[in-house]
């Protein structure tokens, strides 16, 4: 009953906030300068002769609904939005739901192999590192993972580029799929992967620095309780003691993390993007702004609001299942 | 101490790769060589020998074209997407329009597509282009081309039903007789537009709309599939003029071009030009065409000899990798230092080719002349003063780059005409800050703050109508801009020292559009722009002292000068036959532009295309583009 009480009050909460952030959201991006019908007619202006343009022009705000008074504006913009339909984007001159799905795949299929490297690396290093607290091995790791996590992402998209793609070829420099490539099924799919080895290995560069660094501090705490003491006491194996009593309550601080790395699967990185020529979410999202293609543009903050507001709730959950003294209650 | 050995030792590591990827960056040069004529080499080293490459007989091989512009899913026309990428791209899948530009810009009927072609001046001041095409044309699928499929592109795109896809603006006939009726809806009859036979259009231009330098243009139409795009209606004439028949509607647009996966916007499998729609890559914007077999040539006849090719987007800062490790073989129009030298480098390795022009157009201080105190010629002559643009220019492009002085583009004929003639008549503005000085005294500015005269030092104030005006220049720039950066180094001082301040603020391009059409609260003095020339320049649209012309954006100046008005509304009725007229005016123009000074071109880029080894017959300028130049080259098999 109170996990169910607790749900359903966090729900109220989450469509107060939604649309309290969505009203916000919506002042901001329409107060700002430039006028998104002149950027959608672009060359037309020079092009038709004035008159013809002004009647364009007109038409063309009509038909967006932009001639309403704001208020109106956001109602017929909210209420399209919450059933599905999410506007027209005035960048590309189609629907929303046709444009942003190439990039959704491509920025989530990225961030999925980015975090499956980071995690398979991150968590027993963290683990090893802190078993191992203060010999050589962690002392190596630390400076490693300070370097990973300190250097700038485009630095190391640049030197691995240099490295790895010019110095020696072995990699792509850039791209989704080799120009031309008529490969298909298993084919087109290792075409893809060879493609998104460098940027999974920049990306993954500062992920396991910083992940790293979390899991040893997390597991050092843990391993200086108790429970771990009798553990050893009682003479259960290392790899018991670590991986099924200290792990297990060092996952707290982990399921945190992993979760906020969960919801930003759909995050775009407008750096990777730009560097390895990779069509997504973030490049996406600043050429939106750039273009004041508000519809393309409140569209992806709004999912981004609904995916925080939601990844809050299922933290909430997943800490009761990997913690038992955790109850959800008022 | 080990720990710190240690340390050290990583973060020397990082530092030496680093410095070793940093090195790769050239450093920037002036170009030594003689940068006035395209230079092109078109044959292979092979092991140090140099040898000839033969065109083959059949279409082979396939190029993949780097492109800095990430190109989107839209192949209809410019009208849908202003990307500049998928506009070329339109451009080797459709074919066969009635007037097209040859290598040199100069506008023809095209041989290829004309058979006859006839002009009528008609009593009421109309005049009536009747053109016949060639027998023998086909669209891609084997279907004949005919008339009917010029006038129904006609009418088409200047249809209300087209109208309505996505608001194209359908403007195809809008200079011809009886447009606003048809557009409108109040008939379905284009009076401006008959289907004379199976092979002959006509088309008659409002009276209003001429005399025009370019009407030959008038006369153009290029065919679209009614087969694909309207599968059930037909074209039809009657003395009201033609119509499309059948079930003809917005309904049914939306769904034969505007439908995602099928529509001819997205997926345009029936064409007519030189290469055929193959298949466009959403999630990796990537483009593949392929030679159209029953593509008759263009103008000259020339058809393409290279099977495939592939548009793929590359970024700047690494595309002379990109074509060093072969992912693609032509890069066109680098400009900059960096990637130019970069890229010559890889020219004298014998791992590439070059061809190099200059841009048909320049970057430029544009003036806002409505706004005081650049409404006054003399304070535009004097920051125009202020600035020593040969050295902007040299180190801006690393000395790639020319300067212009006036409202040309290096590959425009009349200049090619007149270069003597610019050198002894144009006024150059070499820095010259007594100069400068002198034309602002002249110009009123001769006050303190205080009402005193002025003293030497500070800002000059001006009195108009009993206030004290300070010489203060509103400039705004946009972030991130090269241009900007050098311009807030090398112009403030020299300001400075003349009495002028410069009051600079950044912003994004859209809000900086917004002040140069007057649509935000606060206007500006000054911009730093670009323009580029068309092979169709009409300069009395955008010095016209018509409102009209400046809120619609053409006079983006806001200039209003009778002069300037009068010598560009001169050029526009003469014959386009008239050459000698025509440079004549053009000259008389171009000397007031440079006297009235509405911007202050700042450069004019060498561009240059490298391309691999495997490719042959390169020969692109500003004016023939690569989609264009495409067509005579070849590749290695």
């Amino acid at each position: 009953m109170g996990k169910g009480r607790y749900l359903l009050k966090r729900l109220i909460y989450i469509i107060f906030v939604f649309f309290i952030i969505s009203i916000l959201m919506f002042a901001i991006y329409k107060s700002m300068p430039g006028d998104p019908v002149e950027i959608m007619l672009g060359d037309s202006k020079t092009t038709m002769k004035p008159d013809a343009y002004q009647a364009l022009y007109d038409k063309t705000r009509e038909s967006l609904g932009l001639d309403e008074p704001l208020p109106v504006q956001y109602l017929s913009w909210m209420g399209n939005m919450l059933t599905g339909e999410f506007g027209y984007s005035t960048q590309y001159k189609q629907e929303v739901i046709n444009i942003i799905g190439a990039p959704m795949a491509n920025t989530v299929i990225l961030n999925i192999l980015t975090m499956f490297v980071v995690f398979i690396i991150a968590v027993p290093l963290g683990i090893l590192t802190a078993v191992r607290k203060n010999g050589v091995f962690d002392k190596t790791v630390q400076v490693l993972t300070i370097v990973g996590y300190s250097i700038p992402t485009f630095i190391i998209a640049l030197l691995a580029i240099f490295l790895l793609a010019v110095k020696i070829p072995i990699f792509p420099i850039s791209g989704v799929r080799s120009a031309g490539s008529t490969a298909t099924g298993l084919a087109a799919a290792l075409d893809m992967l060879r493609h998104m080895v460098l940027p999974v290995l920049v990306m993954s560069v500062s992920g396991i620095g910083g992940i790293t660094r979390y899991v040893r501090a997390a597991m050092i705490d843990v391993l200086r309780m108790d429970y771990i003491k009798t553990a050893r006491a009682k003479g259960l194996r290392e790899k018991t003691v670590i991986y099924i009593h200290a792990f297990r309550n060092a996952l707290i601080p982990v399921v945190t993390i992993t979760t906020w790395w969960i919801i930003g699967l759909f995050g775009g990185s407008i750096v990777i993007e730009s560097v390895f020529l990779w069509p997504g979410l973030g490049k996406m999202l600043i050429d939106g702004l750039m273009q004041r293609d508000f519809a393309v543009v409140l569209t992806m903050q709004m999912f981004y609001v609904v995916l925080s507001l939601a990844g809050n709730v299922i933290m909430d959950i997943a800490y009761t299942l990997v913690d038992p003294r955790v109850r959800l209650e008022n | 101490m080990k720990k710190r050995k240690l340390l050290s030792l990583l973060l020397t590591a990082v530092l030496a790769v680093s410095m070793v990827a940093c090195g790769n960056q050239e450093t920037v040069t002036n170009n030594a060589q003689d940068s006035g004529n395209t230079q092109t080499e078109g044959t292979t080293n092979t092991e140090g020998t140099t040898e000839e490459s033969t065109r083959p007989t059949e279409p082979t091989g396939q190029l993949v074209i780097g492109t800095i512009t990430q190109m989107g899913n839209d192949f209809y026309d410019a009208s849908f997407s202003n990307n500049a990428t998928n506009y070329k791209t339109y451009d080797l899948i459709h074919g066969y329009s009635t007037v097209v530009a040859d290598m040199e810009g100069a506008l023809l009927y095209d041989p290829t597509v004309v058979a006859s072609h006839e002009t009528t001046e008609n009593e009421d001041g109309t005049k009536t282009y009747t053109v016949t095409i060639n027998d023998g044309l086909t669209w891609s699928d084997g279907t004949p081309i005919t008339a009917k499929d010029y006038v129904f592109q006609l009418l088409l795109e200047s249809s209300p039903e087209m109208n309505g896809v996505d608001g194209y603006p359908s403007q195809a006939g809008y200079s011809l007789v009886g447009y606003q009726d048809f557009f409108d809806g109040k008939t379905e009859n284009f009076a401006g537009v008959h289907l004379v036979d199976d092979m002959t259009y006509s088309v008659t231009v409002r009276a209003e709309e001429l005399p025009f330098h370019y009407d030959i243009y008038y006369a153009t139409a290029a065919p679209r599939p009614m087969h694909v795009i309207a599968p059930d209606c037909d074209v039809v004439d009657s003395p009201e003029g033609a119509s499309i028949t059948g079930d003809f509607t917005t309904e049914l647009l939306l769904k034969t071009i505007n439908d995602p996966s099928t529509g001819y916007r997205y997926n345009p499998t029936v064409t007519c030009g030189p290469y055929l729609f193959e298949s466009f890559d959403v999630a990796s914007a990537q483009c593949t065409l392929t030679v159209n077999p029953t593509y008759a040539g263009d103008y000259r006849g020339v058809k393409p000899a290279i099977e495939k090719l592939v548009i793929k987007t590359v970024k700047s800062d690494t595309m002379i990798n990109e074509l060093k490790s072969g992912s693609v073989d032509l890069l066109f129009q680098c400009s900059g230092a960096d990637t130019i030298n970069a890229g010559l480098d890889l020219v004298d390795a014998g791992e590439a080719q070059k061809n190099t022009f200059f841009r048909n157009g320049y970057g430029k201080i544009q003036f806002d002349c409505s706004q005081f105190p650049t409404d006054s010629a003399n304070v535009r002559q004097a920051i125009a003063y202020c600035l020593d643009r040969n050295e902007f220019a040299r180190q801006y492009s690393g000395g790639y780059a020319a300067v212009v002085h006036s409202y040309y583009g290096l590959a425009q004929w009349e200049y090619q005409e007149s270069k003597d003639w610019i050198d002894q008549n144009l006024n150059t503005y070499e820095k010259n800050l007594d100069e400068a000085k002198a034309l602002l005294e002249a110009d009123g500015w001769t006050l303190n703050a205080d009402g005193t005269p002025y003293s030497g030092t500070g800002t000059r104030y001006k009195d108009v109508n009993g206030e004290l005006k300070p010489l203060v220049i509103e400039w705004a720039n946009t972030d991130g801009n090269p241009v900007s950066d050098l311009l807030s180094t090398m112009l403030p001082e020299a300001m400075t020292e003349v009495g002028m301040e410069l009051k600079a603020t950044t912003m994004d391009f859209p809000t900086l559009q917004s002040a140069i059409t007057h649509s935000s609260d606060k206007i500006y003095n000054m911009y730093n722009l670009a323009v580029g020339f068309s092979t169709v320049s009409s300069p009395w649209y955008y010095y016209s002292t018509d409102p009209q012309w400046m809120q619609g954006g053409y006079n983006s100046n806001w200039i209003v000068d009778q002069e300037l008005a009068d010598a560009t509304a001169a050029m526009k009725p003469i014959a386009y036959e008239d050459t000698e007229a025509w440079l004549s005016a053009w000259q008389t123009f171009i000397d007031l532009w440079n006297e009235k000074l509405p911007d202050i071109p700042l450069y004019s880029d060498e561009y240059y295309d490298f391309y691999s080894n495997k490719l042959h017959g390169w020969q692109s300028t500003s004016v023939w583009e690569w989609s264009r130049a495409v067509l005579d080259a070849w590749v290695d098999a």
